[in-house]
C-alpha cells in the first residue's frame, strides 16, 4: 500500500512539474533565450534576395539545411536507406508474390472496411500537401512519403494483400516508380551542371541559387509562387521514391511466411 | 457574451475529459479481462480525447485574442476530433473481433457472451 501511494504520488508530482514548465514558466524559452550565432546565421540567409550569394530561397530552415546547405550528406542518408530496401529486395527476389491468390474476399470487417475508405482520401491529400510544402512548411519528401506509405499499409492490413495485387500495386510497378523518384533525385543533383555547360559558366553539384563564380540558379519562384529552386523538386522525387520504397516493403513483408519459406526452400533443392 | 460562453463550455468539457480519462486509467488496471479492458480504454478514448477536443476547438473559437489564428486551431481540433471520433471504435472494434475469433483472451469471468452463442465470428 505505501508503495502504491510513492507512485501515485510521484506520478502527480511529475505531471504537476511539467504542467509547470510548459505553463507558468514561460514555456521552455527561458532556458533557452539566446539563439546561437549559427542559427542566427541560417535564419538570416535562408529567405533573403537581398544575399543572392547566400540564400536558398526557402523559409523553412530545416529544408533549407538538409537539401541545399548539407545537401549531399542528405543524398547519402537517402543512398543509405535505399540499400537497405534493395537488400530486402535481394532477399525476395526469388519469391512469387501472386502465389495464393484468393480474390478479394479477405480482410477486416465492414464496419473497419468503411472507415478505411473513410481515410483513405484524406491521407493521399495530407501527404501531397506536406511534400509540395515542404520548402515553406515543416515536413519534406521523406515525411510526406512515410505518410503515404502509411496507405498501402493500411490496405494490406484492412482489405488483404490480394487487394492491392488487383490494383496492379505490385512489386515491379512500384519498384519502378521508385526509380523515377532516385532518377528524378540524380537528375536534379546534376541540373546547374548541365545548364551550366549548355551556358558555358561553372556550377557546382546539388546547386541551388546562384554562388561566386557559378551564376548559375534555378528558379525561386513560379509566378508569385515560391518553389524554392531545387527544394521542391527534391521534396517530390522524394516523397515519390519513398511511398514507393516502403511500398515494396511492406508488399514483400506481408506475404506469408510459409509461402516465402516454402518457396525459399525449393530454390535451394534445386541446385 | 457569446466567447464568454464558448470558453466556459469548452472549459466543461475539458474537465468532463479529464474524469473519463481517470476512470478509463482505474478500469484499464482493475478489469478482469480484455474485452471489458478494452471498453476502458475505449471511454478514455472518446471521453478523454475526443470531448476535450471539442472543448479546446470551443475555447479557442472563443478567444478573441487569438485573431484570425483561433480558426486555425478551432478547427485543427475539430478535425482531429473527428478522425479520433471513427478511428477510435473502427480500431477497438477490429482488436476485439480478432481477440474474440482467434480466441486469444478468454472471455472469463462471463455474464453473457452473444457472439460465442450466435456461432462466432464469421
Amino acid at each position: 500500500m505505501k508503495k502504491e501511494l510513492l507512485i501515485a504520488m510521484s506520478m502527480v508530482i511529475t505531471v504537476v512539474v511539467m504542467a509547470y514548465i510548459a505553463t507558468l514558466g514561460g514555456g521552455l524559452g527561458p532556458l533557452f533565450s539566446d539563439v546561437r550565432p549559427l542559427a542566427k546565421a541560417f535564419l538570416s540567409t535562408t529567405l533573403d534576395p537581398e544575399k543572392p550569394l547566400f540564400t536558398a530561397m526557402s523559409p523553412e530552415a530545416v529544408t533549407a539545411i538538409v537539401w541545399d546547405y548539407r545537401g549531399l550528406d542528405t543524398l547519402f542518408e537517402t543512398a543509405v536507406f535505399y540499400l537497405a530496401i534493395i537488400g530486402a529486395i535481394a532477399i525476395y527476389r526469388d519469391v512469387n508474390e501472386k502465389v495464393g491468390l484468393k480474390g478479394s474476399g479477405l480482410g477486416l470487417s465492414k464496419i473497419v472496411r468503411v472507415v478505411t475508405k473513410v481515410l483513405i482520401p484524406i491521407n493521399i491529400a495530407i501527404a501531397i500537401s506536406i511534400a509540395l510544402h515542404g520548402h515553406l512548411t515543416p515536413g519534406g519528401g521523406f515525411q510526406a512519403g512515410a505518410a503515404m506509405a502509411v496507405m498501402p499499409m493500411l490496405l494490406i492490413v484492412v482489405f488483404s494483400r490480394y487487394f492491392l495485387l488487383e490494383l496492379k500495386l505490385t512489386k515491379g510497378l512500384a519498384l519502378a516508380f521508385r526509380s523515377i523518384g532516385l532518377t528524378g533525385i540524380a537528375l536534379t543533383v546534376f541540373l546547374p551542371i548541365i545548364i551550366a555547360l549548355v551556358n558555358g559558366v561553372n556550377a557546382y553539384i546539388m546547386q541551388n541559387q546562384m554562388k561566386v563564380n557559378a551564376p548559375v540558379g534555378l528558379p525561386a519562384f513560379i509566378g508569385n509562387s515560391l518553389i524554392s529552386g531545387s527544394l521542391i523538386l527534391y521534396n517530390v522525387f522524394e516523397f515519390l521514391a519513398v511511398t514507393f520504397g516502403f511500398s515494396v516493403l511492406f508488399l514483400l513483408l506481408s506475404i506469408e511466411e510459409d509461402i516465402v519459406k516454402d518457396q525459399m526452400r525449393g530454390e535451394v533443392s534445386e541446385h | 457574451m457569446i466567447e464568454y460562453v464558448m470558453v466556459v463550455v469548452g472549459g466543461a468539457l475539458l474537465l468532463i475529459g479529464a474524469v473519463c480519462d481517470l476512470i478509463g486509467a482505474l478500469g484499464m488496471n482493475r478489469f478482469p479481462n480484455f474485452f471489458v479492458r478494452l471498453h476502458a480504454a475505449t471511454v478514455g478514448v472518446i471521453g478523454g480525447a475526443f470531448y476535450p477536443l471539442i472543448g479546446a476547438a470551443l475555447i479557442a473559437f472563443g478567444s478573441e485574442y487569438l485573431g484570425t489564428y483561433r480558426w486555425f486551431v478551432g478547427g485543427c481540433a475539430l478535425v482531429s476530433a473527428f478522425l479520433i471520433l471513427i478511428l477510435a471504435p473502427a480500431g477497438s472494434h477490429a482488436l476485439a473481433r480478432a481477440a474474440h475469433k482467434s480466441k486469444t483472451a478468454v472471455v472469463t469471468p462471463k455474464v453473457a457472451d452473444h457472439l460465442e452463442e450466435d456461432g462466432g465470428v464469421k
